[in-house]
């Protein structure tokens, strides 16, 4: 028996916490090859392919920089100093919702508290595995803008030879930023959890949705054409973006860092280097301390909120979902009803779909003023499909992430649901009415405004909201078709179902889908030049648009056919 | 009072969740070497307050010692003196349960010899040898709550605290847990259970606490319980109406 009255010795045990996620690495990576090297070399194979497709397409345009090397000389700082700043905002934000799940979730770190380690040892574990969770990204974007960024240098100024120097300090410069937008994301997780504990996601979504629509806003401002004078306008929003060449900003060192390795200026590229190291390192530094200092404290308050309210049965909802769903007999009609409010009660979702649809508004409301400047050009006709692009790509983001999980959340109710005295397939229909409502919904209002804006032809706008109708229709059809088809029943995360092989067997078709949508409207507005004429588009551009909704309904039906067949048979 | 003198005392604690009173007001002594079998309905106020004892959460007002050391100023010592098993066992996913037992005796400071001799009379008395070296992904409730016990004796602590200590485990389990707990008091050291099962309270508790809304309504050994409920009867009867009459 332990001595009840010892103190034990303050050591530090993070490096027995690392063990322990090295070796679940490990045995990951293992059990992959063993059980799923089909699955593993696909993922491979894809990431190599993302990697080439970014590779090239970062060489095109550090290529056309080059053929102007007085332009290159001033676009590609500015270029690396917005890319850097982007990511300075995306990855504290993806750090802050990371580090809350690890900080103050309900399994590990609670396990680790109830352990004799001290706050710092449990807190500097969460920050790097939040760090390296949310940053892989930036290193998959990364590599390839590297190597494309080197071979596209005059060779005058990087010989072969230089590069490898100039591989390994592109690689410090990232390893030496993430840590900052780490530290930050850290922070405002904490100070979420210990200042506003009540309903933290929907404070940190609604949060993040006015942060958001103030910086489109703002950005808008100054996109803004004032000025007929494309010279005059480019100095202008040069002019008001010169704030984030601050010196005291870390996205201007590591530009600077960069932009003096490619001009083979290795002591300046390395003072700013360590600029950027050292001030990693002090605010990782800080916010472990503040964090561990004040963690109890935090993580009391974090676990009080997730005691639960009261929240009565909403009549409000009850009533839209009847209104919404009429047409659906009464045991689906109450299945996507409680879909409706599983969906308004959870902010992730909502909030994700207002952002990017706010967004798309935001600059829609925005469209005279180019109007005003493309007129008579080409570059009329290519904004309506570009709108639809954008439309389409945001609904195959969240039909992926969010109507995707839906049947494997559902298969661990089936005792429940499977008992509803309706076939099983049926029940899929009653998720494809759901996620088909919300959609059209958004997505059509969206679309509407945008032909309204740009005051397009009658015909031509009624192309564009069938076709996104069409689209919503192919992508919900995927998601709950292949949803149904290769479920995680044994998951309860949507992020980890999403991710999983049917998840990305569904991105992939969803993508492909919009792809093949898409072209097929892009030649139909390409062969009808003058949209705003009032001439109707040719036969064969309504031929080739009616073909594109048939194929992508057709194809949604499919989805949806295949997953009911497997749905019927399933045992759970 | 001497706080030294009891393995765990709790002192005018007080817990609320907003405008919800978890706990409300409670006092309570438990000795050392001795099974506290903690009672109460839904929602009454255990978890919470087994929480607030291995101090994953801070009471509003009152103290909290552990073995003599205060949870909230000392709790690095205090939770050295303790091991937690929750009603949901947490577990590495993609460890195995040997690398799971390994890396626990690791954090409590356990030598190499002194953790294999341990590990090997837990694992043939908890029946876990059979599994020890899949991946804790695929055991089953039943099966994690075995490994999750022996993780939590394998460092010997003062204080087992334990919530709903038997869901999922087999009958012949159950009696090995139970054998388990009444050794580990006859040994000194001390188990404080929250349980719904009130045969096994019944059975092994050496005192019982009954908690409902939030309130301490009852505390003694069975025979002192039976005294307050004016009742010869089983600890069922006895929780059945101490918990009406606070109710009414």
């Amino acid at each position: 028996m332990a001595d009840p009255l010892a103190i034990p010795p303050t050591r530090s045990l993070l490096g027995l916490l690392l063990r322990v996620k090295v070796r679940s690495m490990w045995n990951r990576t293992r059990q992959a090859v063993n059980e799923a090297p089909v699955r593993l070399s696909a993922a491979v194979i894809l990431v190599a392919l993302i990697w080439l497709g970014l590779y090239w397409l970062f060489y095109l345009v550090f290529g056309q920089f080059r053929r102007t090397p007085l332009e290159a000389t001033v676009a590609i700082p500015l270029v690396f100093n917005f890319f850097f700043v982007a990511m300075l905002v995306m990855l504290t934000f993806s750090n802050a919702i990371i580090a809350y799940g690890a900080l103050f979730g309900k399994t590990e770190s609670a396990y680790l508290l109830t352990a004799p380690l001290t706050p710092r040892d449990v807190v500097t574990l969460k920050y790097l595995e939040s760090t390296v969770m949310a940053s892989w990204s930036l290193i998959l974007l990364g590599l390839p803008l590297m190597i494309a960024l080197a071979d596209a240098a005059e060779r005058s100024v990087l010989s072969v030879a230089q590069r490898p120097v100039f591989y390994a300090v592109f690689i410090a410069f990232f390893l030496a930023f993430i840590p900052i937008p780490g530290a930050l994301g850290m922070l405002l997780a904490w100070a979420a959890a210990r200042f506003c504990p009540r309903r933290t996601i929907q404070s940190a979504a609604v949060a993040g949705g006015i942060l958001v629509a103030g910086f489109v806003i703002w950005g808008m401002r100054s996109l803004r054409l004032g000025e007929t004078d494309a010279e005059v306008w480019l100095r202008s929003f040069l002019a008001r973006m010169s704030f984030i060449e601050s010196a005291l900003l870390p996205n201007n060192w590591v530009a600077a860092g960069i932009d003096h390795m490619i001009h083979n200026q290795l002591p300046q590229s390395l003072l700013y280097l360590g600029v950027t190291l050292a001030n990693a390192f002090f605010i990782s530094w800080l916010a472990v301390m503040i964090v561990s200092r004040y963690f109890d404290r935090a993580h009391d308050r974090a676990a009080a909120s997730r005691s639960g309210s009261k929240r009565p049965a909403s009549q409000a909802s009850g009533g839209l979902a009847g209104l919404l769903f009429f047409y659906l007999p009464p045991p689906l009609r109450l299945i996507a009803a409680k879909d409706l409010r599983t969906f308004s009660r959870d902010p992730l979702q909502w909030s994700q779909l207002v952002i990017l649809f706010g967004l798309m508004a935001l600059y829609l409301t925005n469209m005279p003023t180019l109007r005003v400047e493309f007129s008579g050009s080409g570059w009329f006709l290519i904004i309506p499909f570009l709108n639809l692009c954008a439309v389409s790509l945001i609904l195959a983001t969240f039909t992926c992430r969010f109507v995707f999980p839906l049947v494997s959340l559902e298969g661990q109710k089936l005792w429940l649901v499977g008992l509803v005295p309706t076939p099983r397939g049926h029940i899929l229909l009653a998720k494809f009415a759901f996620a088909m409502t919300v959609t059209v919904l958004v997505a059509v209002a969206t679309m509407a405004l945008a032909t309204v804006m740009l005051e397009l032809d009658t015909v031509w706008a009624v192309i564009h909201v069938v076709v996104t109708v069409g689209i919503c229709f192919g992508l919900c059809g995927f998601s709950v078709g292949i949803g149904a088809r290769l479920p995680m029943f044994n998951q309860t995360n949507t992020a980890r179902i999403a991710n999983g092989l049917g998840g990305t067997t569904n991105l992939l078709a969803s993508v492909a889908l919009v792809a093949t949508v898409l072209i097929g409207v892009g030649v139909a507005t390409w062969r009808s030049r003058d949209l705003t004429s009032g001439r109707l588009p040719d036969v064969a551009s309504l031929a080739i648009c009616g073909a594109a909704v048939l194929v992508t309904i057709a194809a949604g039906l499919a989805a949806l056919r295949i997953g009911a067949r497997h749905f019927n048979r399933v045992e759970v | 009072m001497n706080n030294t003198d009891h393995a765990i005392a709790l002192v005018g604690v007080t817990k609320s969740y907003g405008r919800t009173i978890a706990v409300r007001d409670l006092s309570l002594e438990v000795p050392r070497g001795k099974l506290f079998a903690f009672l109460g309905p839904n929602g009454a106020g255990k978890t919470t307050t087994i929480k607030l004892i291995v101090g994953l959460l801070r009471p509003d007002t009152g103290w909290i010692h552990v073995c003599g050391h205060e949870v909230g100023s000392n709790g690095l010592a205090a939770k050295a003196q303790l091991a937690y098993v929750p009603d949901q066992p947490f577990l590495y996913e993609k460890l195995t349960g040997r690398e799971f037992l390994y890396f626990v005796a690791e954090l409590y400071g356990i030598s190499t010899r002194r953790r294999d001799s341990l590990l090997e009379s837990l694992i043939h008395r908890l029946d876990v040898g059979e599994f020890l070296d899949q991946l804790t992904e695929s055991y089953s409730h039943g099966m994690k709550q075995r490994v999750v016990l022996a993780a939590a004796l394998l460092h010997e602590p003062a204080v087992l605290v334990i919530d709903e200590p038997m869901v999922g485990l087999d009958p012949r389990a159950i009696r090995v847990v139970k054998n388990l707990f009444v050794e580990h008091t006859r040994n000194g050291g001390t188990v404080f259970m929250s349980t719904h099962t009130l045969d096994i309270a019944e059975a092994v508790a050496d005192q019982i606490g009954i908690i409902h809304r939030g309130k301490l309504i009852a505390v003694g050994t069975l025979d002192e319980l039976r005294a307050q409920a004016r009742r010869q009867h089983s600890l069922e009867e006895i929780f059945l109406q101490l918990t009406e009459v606070s109710d009414g």
